[in-house]
């Protein structure tokens, strides 16, 4: 030891003192970070380490009642992108250049390409790039798996319609979702890029087909990269749905719709047992699965043009002369006319100072019950109508379902228009007997929807059971099946004559009047012709029709309309033919032509697998 | 004065000193085999670390077996040798990181500074001893910086401004415990803070004012860093003031020595003037530093990132930590320079509340026992070795565990004994050495 040195030593003791002070300082910050915020620290690290790769549930499968796939679920690769974080988050040298080898492999726009990427970069999330795509350029892009860090691609179910344009109001199509509806939809597990039934019964059944998505939690490093698998969430798939529909069916009215002049219309075909839908058809139409293609551009013009309007439940048409059947049925029931009175028509027919003409000039001359409906005659039901009185029809129309809902489970139904003295305004004024006269013949203000028109022909074919249209046969949950009972919308209570001489006076439309093209060898086909006037454009083709086999009770009943397509007779019926024919399994070739194109659907077990 | 005979290895050796030291490099060792576990050089570093090791049990050997007055009778060659590698490390040393700071020995490289480091702390307590009875002179003072000087300077030319950083406590301390005045080493202390908080002060405002117009008072101040009028009225307007003040006292009667009017200003006027100096000498990553610590929220090339990351290691460590080999935030290359400067991140993320208190208290015990070292040592050279051992040591202690806690700036400084490094490894261990054999030859009378 120095000696008389106590002074110096001090001055070490002072240092000491304050590198202590400064150790408890640290010690205390330790405590501080390690002892009372490790939650935070903790969840910091967790957040910095991990990625979740959500993979959505195949949605649940839609069948046609023979158990065909309609909308099924087929393996797509996805293009993800994990940015790195902090110092390994990537500059803007390589982001551009990884957004312009990206755009031309997905055929996008470089600069918006590369905003998502800086979107992503930023938010420090993972952000799909590209979805459904095509294994060429699913080849190609996992080169660049290679050069880029953070670029990789997934595997998910992808919802797929095998049969492309078909049904397509009905079964609806996936979209993805607004930005007002996701906020509300966050809560129940929807993510930004998920996708949403935006129609038909994928948007009706949205729940039961979704199921609950899955993932898998990685372990990525700074430079984004995946690490490996640090818990897999399973998905559960959704129930699938069992239609009524009859595919057949369903594709002739696709294609007779199709073919059509106006290519503008609707079929709707349902079962007159108990309502079941065996087609439901508007046109035009579009194939669903171009809104789920990985070419963006596509998807935009596709959605720009997206022909929703479904014309089988929400357009509304003057039903013409289809709605004889519906002034017979009253005045014959009522005992204001009977089958023998016979008339003379000229060609037209004068009440007061007006000249009301038939459609065929040249007149019909002796007509009768069966030749009024078989040749639809007009003169003959302006004068039947006028001796019915228009509160009667209109009072049957009522009856028979017009101007109310059907209440098909779809949305966007329409009611129509009920015309007579009772729904018209009382400010209107008087009711005139032209206006009878009008309504006898199903023009005026009267407006009828296809499916309507459908249930209509429906509960003459079954003798006064309107049935409530479903689409739904069973769903299939996890925990058993639901099944879809049928519903009755109401009775009509005719005298078993009238139905005997409404069905008779349809079967004459068929073999001797204006329904012959709908007419079928083997099978019992009978139905009403019309051709609705209407003031905008040329006139709508009707064609309401039933059939069964002979000696057998109903089993198809229908209402084609094609808009603007002219007469009834020659666009509507053949349409009706072909769609009873498949129904009846006549076509020419069934198996063949029903053939789902393209790779073989996936279900949820073959999904899993992957 | 009660002098008890302890003979024989056992009362030569002091054991906490000794436990203390081998506590931490074997925490040490433990932790940068795990934080660079994941590296592709991983290999190397171990293979590295390994023979620094072996040689640094060596030099240990050296330091505490050899007489350490020896260098006191040898500190003008101890001192020439510096100087010597020093300015030969320049003329050929090897590159690395930007840094003309390596020898390339063939089968190892060797970094100079360290040992420049180290040795000028026994260069500078011979001086302090040899101007013994002229401690309280102004001129030991400014003799003593002036001695440190060619050092700090041949290393700032390397550049390596972590390593230069830490001869300012030494310094300081030194001449505290060699008896300096105090108002001296205030002296000294406030031209070095005006030296260097002016280049902080500057880059604080270029950064937060980065669009001051002309008309802006941060315009105004960085214009007093370009010689130009702005730097002349501020040197007039000290001037101005000291005048004023010295008046105002004699008028209240405060008598106060008429020297101080003139030091102080002189002071004022220096260090400002060494601070644009310094301010212009900054590099880029060096300002970045700064910032990142001044003002996080404009982060510029990750600094403040490093450390946000280094907190999240430490925090989610917990008290128990995630185990050694896997800490995820080293592991997947969140956490920066995870087997150097950041290595006690590494600890805080795999060993917990546990592992850090641990590397701390045994830490402090190793400073304890220096200063221990240093009240017994025989002489005042032995002395003064200790308490520039113990400035030293605490400094790194002190700022690199402050930066991996966020509590201080990320100066580059690493953690001696725990932080991978061969050369520091060696030179620490020979240093702790030195100390020993202070302690071992308390008794010795010769």
């Amino acid at each position: 030891m120095i000696q008389g040195h106590q002074a110096l030593h001090s001055r070490l003791n002072f240092i000491w003192a304050v590198i202590y002070a400064a150790g408890c300082m640290l010690g205390l910050r330790l405590i501080q970070l390690q002892i009372l915020q490790k939650g935070e620290y903790r969840l910091e690290a967790e957040r910095n380490r991990t990625q979740m790769i959500h993979q959505t549930a195949p949605r649940g499968r839609i069948y046609d009642r023979k158990g065909l796939a309609l909308a099924t679920n087929r393996p797509a690769f996805s293009l993800i992108y994990l940015p790195g974080k902090g110092k390994d988050r990537p500059d803007i040298k390589l982001l551009k250049a990884l957004a312009a080898d990206l755009a031309i492999q997905l055929k996008q726009d470089p600069g918006a390409v590369l905003e998502r990427l800086q979107e992503a970069v930023k938010e420090e999330t993972a952000i799909r790039l590209a979805e459904n795509l095509p294994s060429k350029t699913m080849f190609r892009l996992s080169e660049l798996k290679t050069i880029y860090p953070g670029v990789d691609l997934v595997v998910e179910a992808r919802r797929y319609y095998p049969f492309g344009r078909f049904a397509s109001h009905l079964i609806g199509y996936m979209g993805k979702m607004d930005p007002r509806s996701w906020r509300q939809l966050k809560k129940e597990g929807y993510r930004v890029d998920s996708r949403i039934g935006r129609m038909g019964i994928e948007q009706l059944l949205e729940k039961e087909l979704r199921g609950r998505d899955g993932g898998i939690r990685m372990e990525v490093d700074a430079q984004g990269r995946l690490k490996r698998m640090l818990e897999r969430i399973d998905w559960v798939a959704g129930s699938n749905v069992y239609l009524t529909l009859d595919a057949a069916v369903q594709r002739a009215a696709d294609e007779g719709l199709r073919k059509s002049a106006t290519n503008r219309g609707a079929v709707v075909a349902l079962d007159p047992r108990n309502g079941a839908i065996l087609a439901l058809s508007s046109a035009p139409d579009f194939d669903p699965n171009a809104l789920l293609s990985s070419d963006p551009e596509e998807v935009k013009r596709t959605a720009a043009t997206l022909p929703e309007f479904n014309h089988a439940i929400s357009g509304a048409y003057p039903p013409g002369s289809a709605f004889k059947l519906i002034v017979g049925a009253a005045g014959l029931n009522e005992g204001r006319f009977s089958t023998q009175e016979s008339i003379y028509c000229p060609g037209y027919f004068e009440l007061g100072r007006r000249v009301f003409l038939c459609h065929e000039h040249k007149g019909h001359k002796n007509v009768s019950w069966l030749t009024g409906m078989a040749k639809s005659c007009d003169v003959y039901f302006y004068q039947m109508g006028l001796k019915t009185g228009a509160s009667l029809i209109e009072r049957y129309a009522k009856m028979f379902g017009l101007g109310e809902l059907t209440r098909i489970a779809l949305k966007g139904e329409k009611k129509g228009n009920l015309f007579g003295p009772e729904s018209r305004p009382k400010a209107r004024g008087p009711w005139y007997e032209g206006e009878t006269a009008n309504l006898s013949i199903g023009q005026g203000e009267l407006l009828a929807t296809p499916i309507q028109m459908a249930v209509m022909t429906a509960a003459i074919a079954n003798k006064g059971t309107l049935w409530r249209p479903h689409f739904t046969e069973r769903i299939n949950y996890a925990s058993g099946d639901y099944v879809q009972l049928p519903e009755r919308l109401g009775s009509i209570n005719l005298k078993e004559e009238t139905w005997m001489n409404v069905q008779e006076s349809m079967q004459m439309v068929i073999s001797s009047g204006t329904g012959k093209a709908a007419a079928i060898a083997g099978i019992d086909v009978r139905g009403k012709t019309g051709t609705a006037q209407n003031p905008a454009g040329d006139d709508h083709a009707w064609f309401v029709s039933y059939a069964s086999r002979a000696g057998e009770a109903p089993s198809i009943a229908l209402a084609v309309i094609v808009e603007n397509g002219g007469h009834g007779s020659s666009v509507a019926a053949p349409i009706a033919r072909e769609v009873i024919k498949a129904y009846f399994g006549l076509s020419e070739s069934p198996t063949k032509r029903y053939e789902p194109h393209g790779a073989r659907p996936i279900g949820p077990e073959t999904a899993r697998a992957l | 004065m009660l002098i008890r005979a302890e003979t024989g290895v056992k009362g030569k050796i002091d054991w906490a000193f000794f436990a203390a030291a081998l506590g931490l490099l074997a925490m040490g060792t433990l932790s940068v085999f795990s934080a660079a576990n994941e590296l592709p050089y991983y290999g190397q570093v171990i293979q590295k670390h390994l023979s620094a090791l072996a040689l640094g049990g060596l030099l240990f050997l050296f330091g505490l077996t050899f007489n350490y007055q020896i260098f006191q009778d040898q500190a003008k060659v101890l001192y020439g040798v510096i100087i010597a590698v020093l300015v030969a490390v320049l003329l050929v040393g090897v590159t690395q990181r930007g840094q003309k700071a390596w020898f390339n020995l063939g089968f190892m490289t060797f970094q100079p500074a360290e040992l420049a480091r180290a040795s000028t702390i026994l260069v500078l307590a011979a001086f302090l001893d040899f101007r013994a009875r002229k401690t309280h002179e102004f001129a030991t003072v400014l003799m003593t910086v002036g001695v440190a000087a060619p050092v700090m300077m041949l290393i700032l030319k390397q550049p390596d401004f972590s390593t230069t950083l830490v001869f300012f406590p030494v310094l300081l301390g030194m001449l505290f415990c060699a008896g300096a005045s105090i108002a001296h080493l205030l002296a000294v202390t406030g031209f070095g803070f005006m030296a260097l908080s002016m280049p902080l002060f500057y880059t604080l405002c270029q950064v937060r004012y980065a669009e001051a117009g002309p008309g802006s008072w941060a315009y105004w101040i960085l214009q007093t860093s370009r010689f130009g009028a702005a730097t002349w009225i501020v040197v007039g307007s000290i001037i101005a003031a000291s005048v004023l003040a010295w008046r105002l006292a004699a008028m209240a009667r405060f008598h106060v020595r008429a020297v101080f009017f003139v030091v102080a200003p002189l002071i004022l006027i220096s260090g400002f003037f060494s601070g644009i100096m310094v301010h212009r000498q900054l590099k880029g990553y060096q300002r970045n530093r700064f910032v990142a610590f001044l003002a996080p929220e404009t982060d510029i090339q990750g600094a403040a990132y490093n450390v946000r990351q280094s907190q999240i290691a430490i925090g989610s460590g917990g008290v128990v930590g995630k185990g050694l080999f896997s800490g995820t935030q080293s592991r997947l290359g969140f956490l920066p320079e995870r087997h150097t400067d950041f290595v006690y991140a590494v600890v805080g993320e795999e060993l917990g509340f546990f592992g850090t208190m641990a590397i701390l208290s045994l830490y402090l015990a190793l400073i304890w026992r220096i200063v221990i070292a240093g009240r017994l040592a025989r002489d005042r050279f032995g002395f003064l070795i200790c308490c520039g051992m113990a400035t030293m040591y605490s400094f790194h202690l002190v700022l690199n565990v402050g930066m991996c806690l966020g509590l201080m700036p990320v100066a580059g400084i690493p953690l001696p004994l725990i932080s991978y490094g061969g050369s520091s490894l060696v030179i620490t261990l020979w240093t702790l050495g030195v100390v020993a054999n202070v302690y071992s030859r308390r008794y010795s009378l010769l």
